[in-house]
C-alpha cells in the first residue's frame, strides 16, 4: 500500500473505489480530496469512474418480456 | 386465552388469505426490478426467465417466511441466488486466473491511449458500446459478477448484498472491488481491439 507522501497518484488510484463507495475514514477522505483538488490526472480518472458506473447500470438494462410477467402472475396460488 | 370458534377461525383464514394476496401483489410489482438483476446474474435471457419463474413459484409457496417490513426485493433475490447455486451453475465456474496487475485507472488510460486525451470524461465512456459492456460483464467470473450485479446494477448496499449471497460483508467488498477491476480489464480489451 502506497502513501500520499511517496506516490500520491498511486495512493489516489488505490482509494478510487472506496472513495466513491464512501467507505473511507474522514481522514483518508480528506487526504484524497486534498490531492484531487490539485491533480488533474487523478481528477479525470475519478470523474470517468463515476460516469462509467452510471453507464454500466444503464447499458445492462434489459426489460422483461410482457409474456414473462403474465407467466409470473399465473404462478399465484388460487384462493 | 380466547377460545377458537368457527367465527374466529374464519376470520383468521380470511386475514391470512388477504396477507397472501397482498404479498403476491407486492412481489409481482417488484418483478421488473428483480428481472434487471436476474438477467445479469445469468448469461442468457432464457436462463433469466427460467430463474424468475422458479424463484417466484418458490416465493409464492413460502410467502410466510417473508418478514413484513423487510426488503422484499432482497428476499426475492436471496431465493434466486440460492436457486442459481442449486441449479449447478456454479459447477462450471472457472477460477479467476486473470492476472490483474492493473489498477483502477487502467481502462481510462487505455481509452486515452487509443484516441488521445478527451475533452471531458463523459465522452470517454461513450467510446464503449452497450454491447461491449454487456459482453464484458458476462465474462466476469460468477462470484465477482454477482457482487457487481447486486451493488452496481441492483443498487443494493454491501450489507444487503452480503445477506443475499450469504457471505460476510468483507467478502462482498473484496469481490466487488476485484469484480469491477476485472470488468474494466475486459472492457479495455474489447475497446482496444475495436479502436
Amino acid at each position: 500500500m502506497g502513501a500520499f507522501w511517496t506516490d500520491p497518484c498511486a495512493k489516489c488510484e488505490e482509494m478510487l473505489q472506496p472513495f466513491l463507495d464512501r467507505e473511507l475514514t474522514d481522514d483518508e477522505r480528506a487526504e484524497a480530496e486534498k490531492h484531487l483538488v490539485r491533480c488533474d490526472y487523478c481528477g479525470r480518472r475519478y470523474r470517468f469512474e463515476e460516469h462509467l458506473r452510471r453507464y454500466v447500470r444503464q447499458a445492462t438494462i434489459e426489460e422483461m418480456a410482457p409474456e414473462l410477467k403474465q407467466k409470473l402472475a399465473a404462478l399465484r396460488i388460487p384462493l | 386465552m380466547s377460545e377458537a370458534t368457527p367465527e374466529t377461525d374464519a376470520r383468521r383464514l380470511a386475514e391470512r388469505a388477504r396477507d397472501r394476496v397482498r404479498f403476491e401483489e407486492d412481489a409481482l410489482s417488484l418483478s421488473d426490478q428483480v428481472y434487471r438483476v436476474a438477467r445479469r446474474l445469468v448469461r442468457t435471457r432464457e436462463e433469466a426467465e427460467d430463474l424468475m419463474q422458479e424463484a417466484y413459484a418458490r416465493a409464492f409457496r413460502n410467502w410466510q417466511a417473508f418478514t413484513p417490513g423487510t426488503n422484499m426485493r432482497a428476499w426475492l433475490l436471496r431465493i434466486m441466488t440460492n436457486l442459481n447455486i442449486d441449479r449447478g451453475r456454479r459447477d462450471q465456474r472457472t477460477p479467476d486466473t486473470t492476472p490483474l496487475e492493473e489498477g483502477d485507472y487502467f481502462l481510462y488510460n487505455k481509452l486515452e491511449e487509443a484516441v488521445g486525451p478527451p475533452a471531458d470524461e463523459e465522452r470517454v465512456v461513450e467510446r464503449l458500446s452497450q454491447d461491449n459492456v454487456v459482453t464484458a460483464l458476462a465474462e466476469v467470473p460468477h462470484d465477482f459478477r454477482d457482487a457487481v450485479v447486486l451493488v452496481d446494477i441492483g443498487e443494493f448496499s454491501y450489507g444487503e448484498a452480503a445477506q443475499i449471497l450469504d457471505v460476510p460483508i468483507g467478502t462482498v467488498m473484496s469481490r466487488l472491488h476485484r469484480g469491477r477491476r476485472i470488468l474494466k480489464h475486459k472492457l479495455a480489451e474489447t475497446a482496444t481491439v475495436e479502436s
